[in-house]
Parts: structure tokens; sequence; C-alpha cells
């Protein structure tokens, strides 16, 4: 499947910031080759050292946008952008890094009513699909406002009642007064494949799929 | 700021009109014209050539349908997407979503008693609601054949074949068939016996070829080993080397139900094979789109540019049973859109080698002129009549900028006993030359060979 001289076999597309780096530590770690050096930021498309892999960073949020057009034919993202966006992607592998979870906060000093009893809840999120449809299951009228950062920061300035974010360790929210509600999604890296890629690139797919889970079975032990 | 509105003429450009819709068109749908408009018509006729060269008849269904008729298609997330509305008697009405359940309709209700089998081929718009993603429109076009009332293995090779031919013919020669059979998979469930809520999960694990997710459906449905074994290397079932999948396969088959469709795929390979497209199948038996509605092969076509599919289709033998006489039948919806995309990306672009010439005649209201255009239209020449030129008023070099204007290559203006030519590619009008009317034979020629473009 080599496609011959110096053409890459597979386009990858990778999410800038943090996870670029444990995506490009993770892809070292599975003998996938990588660029030798990506600190050159003029270049957008870096090819592998050994020409296999052509890779570009995009925003999270965007991956598997590219990769669902077939522009990339393979990345790396969250689960939460994933099925934020609903992309029609084929989705092989979790990979062991990025692990966090979605989750409903709230006040600390939040009385305790259940969630269902809420009339008309106003929520912030970066993630308003999942939110609104987490709402939706449960019979709840939500008001979801959708912000691009700071979320936090909707309770403690009267914009929202609850939010919806990423938690991690949980070290923001408390410096925030809030605490975590409810989980709506256990949050990692996935390795998320173009439909066409899978079958027209199979063996070049296939390849790095079984390296990658070498990997993943290397972290475990 | 009110007054102001009312005392300000606005511009006639609808985007100043803030709200209203007049003059814009809705999300999804589009304008095409020119030479965009000029390739998609030649495509749908060439692929509807090709179709009629294997028997197929053409099949104009209407636009609109009662609702009800739709929801035949098994399919709930087709159900969200149509448009319907009411009509006068308050009965529903809706836009076609594809060809497939008006020709089932056809068949079922009206000619159920003709002789079998019928061949069916098609072009037109369909319509559904779709957020703009991956290419899709909400009015796009499709060209498909439905073969009706055959359910052998050779029905089923006919419409792969024939949609490759498709491929081809639409100038696209690079391009894969991922073909499935959903028998492997209902003998696998049947098997299983599953509850809904795991075989839930089986699916979506399938559809996302998701390991762990598979894995975790392992954990927690109980399965006898050898089901278990079928299941953990379901995923493995792929690849552009037919005859291994086939054989891998049989190897995990637990029932004749899943043995049956191996033999079925072994026999429409054996087919595909003596038409020459072997080479272009890529089996995948966990293509299981569309469950409740395909009952045979189901595939999809890809080309290495586009990261979607460029056609569908497969067998569907319980549809037009729910219009009448119960009847297998076999089909495949070509997107027009997707077909032209890939063919530029293939840079397979038609050169307009058969494109006839076109040229720009200023007649000057003489009988005589209107005579000789007639008889060049009849020999397939595109004459422009020059409707806006007023020769007496007009210089040379204005004449051939309308004549650039319209794509015409040659620009001839009637003098009254003849024409005086110019040749538009020509940077300078001044090259024109006189030519008699009485010089048939060298007027045909330059017309002929005035250099042919592309449409």
């Amino acid at each position: 499947m080599n496609n011959g001289s110096n053409t890459p076999c597979l386009t990858v597309a990778l999410p800038k910031g943090r996870m670029a780096d444990e995506s490009l530590k993770f892809l070292r770690e599975a003998g996938v080759s990588i660029p030798s050096s990506h600190h050159d930021g003029s270049k957008l498309i870096v090819e592998s050292a050994d020409g296999q892999y052509a890779y570009f960073l995009v925003k999270p949020t965007d991956v598997a946008t590219f990769v669902e057009y077939g522009a990339a034919d393979v990345g790396i993202c969250g689960l939460d952008k994933l099925r934020e966006n609903a992309c029609n992607v084929y989705e092989p592998l979790l990979l062991p890094f990025n692990y966090c979870r979605l989750s409903l906060c709230g006040p600390a000093e939040r009385s305790s009513t259940p969630l269902r009893y809420e009339t008309q809840p106003r929520v912030v999120s970066t993630y308003p699909n999942l939110t609104m449809e987490f709402f939706r299951q449960r019979g709840i009228n939500a008001e979801v406002i959708k912000l691009n950062g700071s979320v936090e920061l909707g309770p403690l300035v009267g914009l929202a009642d609850l939010i919806v974010d990423i938690v991690q360790s949980g070290k923001t929210l408390r410096d925030n007064g809030l605490v975590e509600i409810r989980t709506i999604l256990d949050v990692q890296a996935v390795f998320i494949v173009n439909r066409s890629s899978y079958r027209l690139k199979s063996h070049a797919v296939q390849q790095m799929l079984t390296a990658l889970k070498k990997a993943i079975h290397g972290r475990d032990n | 700021m009110d007054d102001l509105q009312y005392t300000i003429s606005l511009p006639a450009s609808p985007s100043h009109v803030d709200g209203q819709v007049v003059g814009h068109i809705p999300r999804g749908v589009a304008d095409y014209f020119w030479e965009d408009a000029a390739e998609r018509r030649q495509l749908e006729v060439q692929l509807l050539q090709a179709f009629r060269l294997w028997g197929y008849t053409d099949l104009i269904p209407p636009t609109i349908e009662y609702a009800d008729t739709l929801k035949a298609r098994a399919n709930a997330d087709l159900q969200t997407k149509i448009y319907s509305f009411l009509d006068h008697d308050g009965k529903t009405l809706a836009l076609r979503p594809d060809m497939t359940i008006s020709a089932a309709r056809l068949v079922g209700t009206r000619l159920h008693d003709a002789p079998m089998p019928q061949r069916f081929c098609y072009v037109g718009a369909v319509f559904r609601h779709a957020e703009p993603q991956a290419g899709q429109q909400r009015e796009y076009w499709q060209a498909g054949v439905e073969l009706i009332g055959a359910n052998s293995p050779e029905a089923d090779a006919e419409v792969l074949a024939l949609t490759a031919k498709a491929f081809q013919t639409g100038g696209v020669s690079n391009f894969y068939l991922v073909v499935g059979q959903m028998h492997f998979f209902f003998g696998l469930l049947a098997e299983l016996q599953l509850t809904p809520q795991h075989q839930a999960q089986l699916l979506q694990a399938i559809d996302r070829k998701s390991e762990p997710e598979l894995d975790e459906f392992l954990q927690n449905a109980p399965l006898a080993s050898t089901a278990r074994r079928a299941v953990e290397r379901l995923l493995e079932l792929h690849g552009a080397n037919p005859l291994r999948v086939l054989e891998q396969a049989r190897t995990l088959a637990l029932n004749s139900a899943m043995h049956e469709s191996l033999d079925n795929l072994e026999a429409i390979y054996q087919v595909l094979d003596a038409y020459g497209v072997a080479d272009r199948i890529h089996l995948d038996l966990t293509e299981i789109r569309d469950l409740g509605y395909y009952t045979g092969i189901t595939f999809q076509a890809f080309t290495p540019e586009l990261g979607f599919a460029i056609a569908g289709g497969g067998r569907y033998d319980n549809l037009i049973g729910t219009f009448g006489a119960p009847k297998p039948a076999v089909g495949v919806a070509v997107g027009i859109d997707r077909l032209l995309l890939a063919r530029r990306l293939q840079q397979h672009v038609d050169t307009g080698a058969d494109a006839p010439p076109r040229v720009l005649v200023a007649a000057n209201h003489n009988p005589a002129c209107y005579q000789i255009i007639q008889a060049w239209r009849a020999q397939g020449a595109v004459v422009i009549i020059d409707v806006n030129g007023n020769s007496q008023e007009r210089t040379g070099a204005e004449f051939v900028e309308a004549a650039r204007a319209q794509h015409a290559k040659l620009a001839l203006s009637w003098t009254g006993s003849g024409f005086d030519v110019y040749d538009v590619r020509q940077p300078s009008a001044s090259s024109k030359k006189h030519i008699d009317a009485s010089d048939e034979t060298l007027l045909a020629q330059l017309i002929q060979s005035s250099e042919r473009r592309h449409l």
C-alpha cells in the first residue's frame, strides 16, 4: 500500500495544545514515526521523519471535522469533542491519555433539590449539544447558553445557575466555589479514522492500529 | 432611525433588507448555471445512457408523494429528514427523499402482474433535511437503477457491475465498492439471542468500528464460546481480497444462515470477476447500513479523494410488499454532486472534444442570412444570433468583444452579399476577412473548424 517514493501514505490530524504533546509522546511510544522536531511553527503540514505520515495541528474541536471530510485520514481527539460534534467517523481505539470527564456543576451552596425539580435552569457550556441532550433526556427544559470559554464564571456573575464543563482535577471548580453534580461523559483520547480511508488505505490504517494497540497494552502493564 | 429607513431608498440588493428572504435561496439548495449546469446535465445523460444499454428503461416519478407512502421505508433516521407539508384537503404530502420508494410503490400497486424482472433507471432531485455536513445539500441529485423481480446473485452482480460502469462513464476511474451482506449479521444475531440493549450496544460498536465498545459488549453480554469468538473477530472481516475475507468468515459462521450469506457473496463475486470489476470490490461483513431496510447485499462506493460515499445501494426484498405483492429488488443511487466532485478531483473533466463549435452572427434582419444560419444549426453548429447588436453603430472591436462574452470563437456579420468574419481568438479585431455567401463550402469548413471549446 506504500504508494511509492515520498508521498506520505496517511495524513494525521492532531489537536493543538497540551493534547498534541501527549499524542506525539504516545505515537512515539507506539513506534509510529513522528516529525523530528515540531518547533518550527511556520510550516502547517509536517512530515514524519520517515516520510510515511503527514501531520497537521488544528483546533481540538476541529480534528473530527477534518477526518470526517477526508482532509485527514486519521486523527486523535477527545471523546468530548467527538460526541459534541457528532462527526461520522470510525473510532476504533480509545487511547490512554487525556482522561477527564464532562460534568454538570453548580454552586457549592446550591440546595440539594433533585435536578428533575428544576423548571428552567440556565446552563452555560462550551458543549451546547451534549448539554441539551443531557437535559432533554431527563425531560428538563433547560436554557442552554453557549460560551467559548470562562464557563466557571457563569454562576459567579449571575449568567447561569449551572455549568457543563470538562473536569480533570476539580481544582478550578473548588477555587470558584463550584461542585460536580453529575458526570455526563467519561472522556479520554480517541483514535478516529475516516470511513473511506478505513477501506481504501486499509493496510496503512491497520498497521497504525496494531502499533497503537501494542502501546496501549504496554501502558497497561 | 426608523424614519431614516423610509427616507433613504435602499439599494435593490436583497442583502440590505434585514430579515427578509426575497431574493435569497434557502440553505442547502443551489442555482446551477453556465458550465456547471452544462456539466451536470451532460453527466446525467451519460449515466442514463449507460443504464439504458443494460436494458433499464426510464422512470419519472412524481416529486411529491403522500407522506404515508414514504413511511414504508423503515428507517427512523430518514423519517425525521423528510420535508412534509399539508395539501389543501388536509392530507400530508412530502417531497421524495429518494426514488426507490416511488419505484417500489409503482411496482407494488400497479405493475405487480407485469412480466418480471422490471428494470428502471432514473435521474432527479431528492430532498432531505440535513445540517450542512460532509458534502450534503438539502436538494440533491441522484441517478440510479432498480432491478425488480429477481433475487439471484446475478441480479446483485449486475447492479454492482453497472455501478462500476456508471463511475467509469462519469470519468471516475479510481473507486471502490465496499460490499456487505446483511444476512451474515442477521444470522449472527439469531444465534446470539441478545436483549434489545445488548443488541443496540453491539450495533453501535460495529457502526463505530470501536474495539473498546466491542470489548465492553463482550464483557456485558452472556455469550457461548463459539459465538464469543465470532463477535471478537467480527471487525476483522473486511478487506480488498474478498476471497480471503470469505474464507476467514467461514471459520466463524455459526449457522446455515451465515453460511448461505457467504455462498451468496461468493456467487456474486464470481459474476463480478467475469465482468472484470473484481479488483474494485472490497468486502466488509460489518457493513450493516440501514438495518430493517436492506435484506441482502448492501454496498457503498468510495474514491480515495473524497472522505464520504458517492453511491449506495443494496437488496431490499421487503419494501415492495408493503404496497402490494412482495417482489425481490436490488438497486443503487449515485450522488450526482459527489460524482462530479470526484471527477473534478481525478481531473478527468471532459475536455469538450464533443462540444459543438460556437459562432456569433449579426444577421442584420436579412432573410437569406437566417436561412444560412438554420442550415448550419441543422449540421450541429451552435449559432447565436446577435440580438442586441446594431452593426451600423458598432465597431469591429465591440462586435468581437460581444462574441467573446458569449464564448463564441467566430463572429460573423452579414454584409448583404456575404459575411465579414472575425476570429475572436485574435487579439486585434482588424483581422477580419470577407467571405461571399455563395462560397458555401468555405463557410461550412470555417464554422466546423472553429476551435471546439468545452461547454
